[in-house]
Order: structure tokens, then sequence, then C-alpha cells
């Protein structure tokens, strides 16, 4: 039997590898696939405790999170998208505006 | 070792490898099929956890939207850009450090928890009761996020419309 | 409140109220002249109103409290209406009137918005000295004080564009505080003792001897201290010559009649008090002879006619404090009254002189009695009136002075006194021979001044003549020592002939008998070094000490704000460099706030 610690353990490992990729890509794109990972990580531990715990609201909020995800995603890459028009380019270092 | 314990290492295993793929690979087109594959293996954990549901779910809205979206979003990029979209890193070490500094803090917390009974497995079809959950105690919260996905929508619209 | 205190308050509140319109209402005060007619309509009803209330004689007090605390005011204000202030009142008015009247041809090449603000300055410098003369306790008196100081300083400064009138407006005001700090402290310490400022109140006392205060002759002396500067007395007697920078009007009735005399019209209203500090009496009598000793030496060799009447006027003022102080404060005020009329009446005669030769010089006057006569008699009035002339005026308040001095048995400072008459005489009497008569000079067609100046002219003479006779019928109530009399005619009967034989026959030559009194001569020409003196003093002083604050401030205060601002904006711009403006460096930022939550989880809970 496999223990709730392995997976939470599994699912911290998978969230350090996004946050991982949010701090080292260069492209915006990437850092978005970083966020997806975080998200996943966060998704394995909510339905892991759900299952745990005998209690069905992890996988109700579960399925939130998926749908909030995907709105993210959608609403991310438009700004991708956006700021690619007006300033040629997604690499995240050059999208300094708020530098202060 | 039972065949459940295998089959987790392997799915862990395979998760573990293609997420690293996801943020290392420099190609931005392959870490997105990376992704996809990442986000089809979190789905077989979900089915490990008996929640043949949120496995379908995922597999359809992660897998299939997101993965779907993003590669659009990817090839409209690359076509206005006119070349292929690489990526490399920024200040990998950096990087590797905090991220595994949260990594060791998160399982310091693990280590520190106590153990707690494991509640028996689910009796029954989980997705009806899920079903009913929604409809029933989250009904209201089903609706708000119905508002957000819509408020989602057309900001995206709003954002990736042409200027014209 | 009755007639008796209405009337005097009527005669404050005109020129008060002059002013105010004419500081309000900028185009009637850009107006000038008519500006003018307003400040003298209001002059010369507030003069019939103050004629009245001292024929009648009025007499009366109405006050109101000003400073409320628990147990009755701190402090009133109010009118004292009395014979003297009845006296005072007329004096100002009149001599402010005349002033006002002459002033207008005086300074009627000037530009209409300057003698607009010319007859403002007027207007509330008659308000300020009325309100000092009026005055019921010393605060009040304080508050007028300083105003009347104030008139002063913009009245000296009326040419505020020369830079001399510029100084000596800022040397005057600068000197007579001098004196004002002692008097404010006295002031206060007086009250801190009786717990009150009405004169009433602290002369009962004085009767009562219920003012055996500890350190009562400090106290006075402090007091008296602002009388020396007011009234122009050693040591504090520099501002007064160079005041004459100002109009020659404001000499006049500023400098001559009025504002230099509420000196000793102080020491005369507080003479209760100081009647019980007899050695700070004996200082005052001291210090007023010497004064007008030293005065009238400087005056003897100056040369311009103004700084003539200055000194005279300092040493005319050494006269009514050397009478206050010997006790005979009355004879001292009547000085005061005589005085005004015909110092008033000197310095207009002067500037009508100055008017029409266009120079202060009175060797560069001369012959000038053939082209206006008027102005020379009446400047010959003036001049005889001063000297001690019987039956003019000057003579019976000086022999009045003498004989208080004399029976104060203050010998030494009546000497100082007597000898001040001769030169007195002398002086005069050079300026009138070397400006009237002796040789003409070429430059000019002098001519006699127009009625409004002359008119004024002649009021003052006949007055000072009227008086004298007044005075002469029915003033021979002091006991003066029988030979007092010959003495001091004989005394300015030779400063006369010294002068004439001087200035007018030649028989002594000016220089020779410079020569002969080399060091007097050497001394006075130099103002005794007391100018240099101060000038020395403020300069080591004042600027050494304001270029100490200066680099303190420079250097030390500002050198910290300096450190400050320029540790806050190092610290800013290094803090600027945390915001990259990168995302992803945020994202770093998150991460260490987790891994500080960690930390703070494992160690603190």
């Amino acid at each position: 039997m496999i223990g709730l610690q392995a997976y939470l353990v599994l699912a911290a490992l998978v969230f350090a590898i996004g946050l991982f990729g949010v701090l080292t890509r260069r492209n915006a794109v990437g850092i978005l696939l970083g966020i997806e990972l975080m998200l996943n990580a966060v998704n394995i531990n909510l339905v892991a405790f759900a299952r745990f715990n005998g209690d069905l609201a992890g996988v109700v909020f579960t399925l939130f999170t998926i749908s909030i995800t995907v709105a993210e995603v959608a609403v991310g890459l438009a700004i991708v998208i956006a700021i690619f028009r007006v300033r040629r380019t997604v690499e995240a270092d050059r999208l300094n505006l708020l530098r202060g | 070792m039972t065949l459940e314990t295998v089959g987790f290492g392997v799915v862990a295993a395979l998760l573990l490898a293609s997420s690293l793929a996801v943020v290392l690979t420099p190609n931005l087109f392959h870490s997105v099929l990376y992704l996809a594959a990442a986000l089809v293996l979190t789905g077989v954990v979900f089915l490990l956890l008996e929640q043949p549901f949120l496995f379908a779910v995922q597999l359809l809205l992660y897998a299939g939207g997101v993965v779907t979206i993003v590669v659009f979003a990817i090839m409209l990029t690359e076509r206005l850009v006119g070349d292929r979209i690489g990526q490399a890193s920024r200040h990998p070490i950096n990087g590797a450090i905090v991220a595994a500094a949260v990594f060791a803090g998160i399982v310091g917390f693990l280590i520190q928890a106590p153990v707690r009974a494991t509640a028996p497995a689910p009796a029954g079809d989980t997705t009806a009761a899920l079903g009913r959950a929604l409809v029933g105690p989250f009904a209201v919260t089903l609706e708000l996020l119905g508002v957000l996905l819509v408020a989602a929508l057309l900001g995206a619209v709003y954002f990736a419309r042409s200027e014209e | 409140m009755t007639l008796p205190t209405r009337l005097p308050l009527l005669v404050l509140l005109l020129p008060f109220a002059a002013f105010v319109v004419l500081a309000v209402v900028a185009p009637l005060r850009r107006a000038g002249a008519r500006a003018g007619l307003l400040s003298i309509a209001a002059m010369s009803v507030a003069f019939m109103a103050a004629l009245v209330a001292w024929v009648e004689g009025f007499r009366g007090e109405a006050t109101w409290s000003w400073i409320p605390s628990d147990g009755g005011p701190i402090a009133t204000v109010g009118v004292l209406v009395d014979p003297l202030s009845n006296a005072m009142l007329v004096l100002v008015t009149l001599v402010s009137l005349l002033v006002q009247v002459y002033s207008l041809a005086y300074l009627g090449d000037e530009p209409p918005a300057s003698l607009g603000r010319y007859y403002t300055y007027q207007s509330l410098f008659a308000f300020s000295m009325l309100g000092l003369v009026l005055s019921p306790g010393f605060l009040q008196m304080f508050v007028f004080w300083e105003l009347v100081g104030l008139c002063s300083y913009l009245l000296i400064g009326y040419w505020y564009q020369r830079p001399a009138a510029a100084r000596a407006a800022v040397k005057a005001f600068w000197i007579t505080k001098l004196g004002d700090v002692g008097f404010v402290i006295g002031i206060v310490l007086l009250w801190s003792a009786t717990g009150t400022f009405d004169f009433g109140e602290l002369f009962a006392k004085a009767q009562e001897h219920a003012l055996a205060i500890d350190g009562l002759g400090t106290i006075m002396f402090l007091i008296y201290l602002g009388a020396v500067g007011k009234s122009a007395q050693f040591p504090l007697h520099v501002w007064l010559p160079d005041a004459m920078e100002g109009p020659t009007p404001v000499s006049a009735l500023i400098h001559a009649a009025t504002m230099v005399t509420a000196g000793v019209f102080m020491v005369t209203r507080a003479q209760p008090l100081f009647a019980l500090v007899p050695d700070v009496l004996i200082l005052i009598g001291w210090v007023g002879a010497f004064t007008a000793l030293l005065a009238a030496t400087m005056a003897c060799v100056e040369s311009d006619i103004k700084r003539v009447l200055a000194y005279s006027t300092v040493s005319q003022l050494g006269y009514m404090m050397a009478a206050a102080g010997a006790g005979a404060a009355d004879a001292g005020f009547l000085h005061l009254l005589t005085h005004g009329l015909f110092k008033a009446l000197l310095f207009l005669a002067a500037g009508a002189v100055i008017h029409a030769v266009g120079t202060n010089d009175i060797f560069r006057m001369g012959g000038l009695f053939r082209a206006m006569p008027q102005t020379g008699i009446v400047f010959i009035v003036g001049t005889l009136a001063l000297a001690g002339v019987p039956p003019l005026a000057g003579f019976f308040s000086k022999e009045a002075v003498l004989s208080g001095v004399w029976e104060a048995h203050l010998t030494v400072p009546f000497l100082m006194l007597a000898l001040t008459v001769l030169l007195t005489a002398f002086y005069m009497f050079r300026v009138v021979f070397i400006t009237f008569f002796g040789r003409a000079f070429e430059a000019g067609h002098p001519h006699e001044a127009p009625w409004l100046m002359r008119g004024p002219l002649w009021l003052l003479a006949a007055l000072t003549v009227a008086v004298g006779i007044r005075l002469a019928v029915g003033g021979g109530e002091h006991e003066a020592p029988g030979w007092l009399v010959p003495l001091s005619l004989a005394s300015a009967f030779v400063g006369f002939a010294l002068a004439w034989a001087m200035y007018q026959r030649g028989l002594v030559d000016p220089a020779t008998f410079s020569t002969a009194l080399a060091p007097f001569d050497f001394l006075a020409r130099r103002r005794y070094g007391i100018d240099a003196l101060y000038a020395g003093l403020y300069r080591a002083l004042v600027l050494g000490f304001a270029r100490l604050i200066g680099w303190i401030d420079r250097y030390l205060v500002d050198g910290v704000l300096n450190v400050l601002s320029a540790l806050t904006l190092r610290a800013g711009a290094g803090l600027r460099g945390i915001q990259s403006g990168r995302a992803q460096d945020y994202v770093y930022g998150v991460a260490f706030g987790v891994l500080l939550l960690f930390v703070w989880a494992q160690l603190w809970r």
C-alpha cells in the first residue's frame, strides 16, 4: 500500500521542478508551462488528501482547480500574444516595464 | 512489493522524468509535448488514487485543451516572429538551489507531520457522488466558476484580438 | 465714559482712521496730495479736540480689560487724561498738523504714490504717538512705544532708494531697540513684582510705600534704558544725527518735537516711581547733563545744518533728562513743550532753506537773509529761543531746568549744563551767521518758500514768542537763585559773541580757534569715536556672531541634512535595484518568502 507520504513527496518534487521552470525559463510560454506543472502538483496533493481522508471535497476542489487553470492558461497566453504583438518578443528578461 | 507499489514507482518515475524534460528541453515545442506527457501521467496518478472521473477530466481538459491552446500560441508567435522559438535557461543554478530549498522545506514538514489513519477505499461509484456534490453543497461555487470562465473567455478574446 | 475721556479718545482715533483709510484705499493713497488733505483734515479736527481738552483741563481715565485671567484682567488698555497728557496731545497734534501742511509743499515734487505713502506713515505716527501719550499703563505705552519706533524707521527710510537713508533707518531701529530691550524687561519685572502695569495703581502703591521691592533700582534702571534709546541719551544717541536722512518735516516732527521726547515723557510720567530710587535719578541727571554737553560740542563742528539741529536736539533732550533726574520733572516737561515748538520751527525753517538751496552744507549757503528774509527771521526767533534769550519760550524752561538741577545739588551736571548754554548759543549763531549772513553763494537763486511752508513757520514763531510772553507774565513762581539768570544770559551772550566774532566779523579765525582746542576739535569731529566704536562692535560681535551662526547653519545643520538626504538617496538607489521589473525576480522573492515561512515555522512555533 502506497502511503499518503509518497504522493505528497511526489507532488513536492513536481512542484519544485515547476518552480525551477518558472525561475529559469526565458520564454514567457515556458514560464506558463512551469506554472502548469506546479498546479498539477497541487492537484495531486488535493486528490491524495481526498483519498486518504475519505473526503470528496478535495476531488471537487481539484475539478475547480483544473477549470481555473484552463482559464488562466487561456488568458495568460492571450496576454503573451498581445505583448508579443507590441514588443516583438516573449523573452521575460526584456519585459521589465515594472522596473523601479 | 506489490503490483500497486511497482505501478506507483513507474508512474512517479515517468512523471518526474517528463516534468524535468518540460523545464529543461531547449526547444519550446518539445517541452509542450513533454508537458502533455506529464499531464497524462498525472491523470494516471489520479487513477491510482481511485478517481477515474478526474483522470478523464485531466485527459480532456488538460492534455486535450491546454496543450492544444499552448501549441496554438507557440505557432502563432512563431509565425509572427518568423523563426523558431528556442529557449535558454537563465541562472539555472540559482533556480535549482531555490527550488531544492523549497522542496526540502516541504519534505521537512512531511517528516514532522504525524501519520494518520488511512480511510478505507471508497465504496461504489465515486463519480455519482462527485456529481451530487457538485450540484449539492458546491452548487454556488460551480456557478461562480462558470462566471469566471466566461470572464476569462472574454478577457482572452479581448487581449488576443488584432488591433484594427 | 464721559467727555473728558471721550474727547482724547477721538483725538487718538482720528489719525488712526485716516491711516486705515489711506492704507486700505489704494487709489486714494496713490492720489498723493489728496491723501495728504485727508490726513490733514483728520489732524486738524484732532488738534481742535486736543485744544479743547487742554483748555478745559480734562482729567479722567477710561480703561478696558485686555488680557483676561482669573482674578481680574492682567492688563488694561485705555486712555489716561491729565494735564500732562493734555499738553502732549496739543503739542503732538499741533506739530503734526503743521508738519503735514508744510510737507504738502516741501514734498510737492514727490511722485503722488510715495507722497500718499508718506501721509499714511504720518497718520500712523500721529496715532502711535497719541496712544503713547494717553497710555494708562506701561504695557500699552510699550506697544505704542514700539509703534512710534516703527514709524520712525519707516519715515527715516522714506527715500529707501538711498543707501544712506536705508542704513540710517536700520541704525535708528537697532539702537533704539537696544534700549527697548531694557524697557520691556523692566516692565515685565515690575509687573511680576507688583502684578499691575497700571500707572494709577503703581503710583498709589508708591505713595503708600508699598513698593519696597528688591531690585526696584534695577527695574527702574532698565525702564530708564528705554528712555535712553528713544530720547537719544548718551551712549545711545548716535542714531539721531543719522536719522536726518529722512525728509526734513519728519525730522521736525519725529526727531525733534515728539518721538524723541517720548523717553522724557515716560520718565516724567513715571516720576513717582523714579522718585523711589534716588540712585537711578542721579544717574539720569548725570547722563542727561553729559549728553547735553557732548552733543553740544559735536554740534559746534558739524557742517550739515540738519545735523547741527539734530545734535542740538540731543543736547536739549539731555537738559530735559537732567531736569527729570534732578527731580524737577515739571521743568523738564516744560522744556519739552517749548523745545518741541521752537525745534520744530528750526527744523522747518532749515527745511525751507534746504528746499531753496538744495544742499545741507552750511558752508555752501550764505547771505540767504536777503533772499529769504521771512525764513531768516523765524530761524533767528527759533535760535534765540534755543539759546535761551528772554522773553522767548526757551529762556524760561531752560532757567527752570537749570535751577532744578542746581537745587538738587547736582553741581557738576549743573556746570556741564551751564557750559552747554554757552555752546548752544555759539553753534546756533554759527549756523545763523554762516547761513543767513556773510558772503552770498553765487550758485542758484534762492527764493522764499511757498506759503504752505511759511505759514507753519510763522505760526510756530508766533507761538514761541507767545508762550514765552505767557511764561514771563505768569510763570514767575520758581525760586531760582538770583545769580542764575545773569549767569545763563552771560553764557549765551558769550556764545553769541564768539560766533559773531568768528563767523561774522572774522576777528577770530575758526582754524586757530580749533587748533587751540585741538583735542576737543579732533574728538568732536570724529563724534568722540562712539559711532566708530559701535560700528566696530557691531562688526565684531553681531556680524561675527552672524557669521558663526551662518557657518554652523551651512556646515553643521545643512551638513547633517545633506548627509541624511545623501544616505536616503543612496539607500533609495540601492533599493531601486531590487525592482528589476522582471517577473521572475519577483518569483524569487515569493520563493524566499515561502522559505522564510518554513524557517519561522520550524524555529518559532
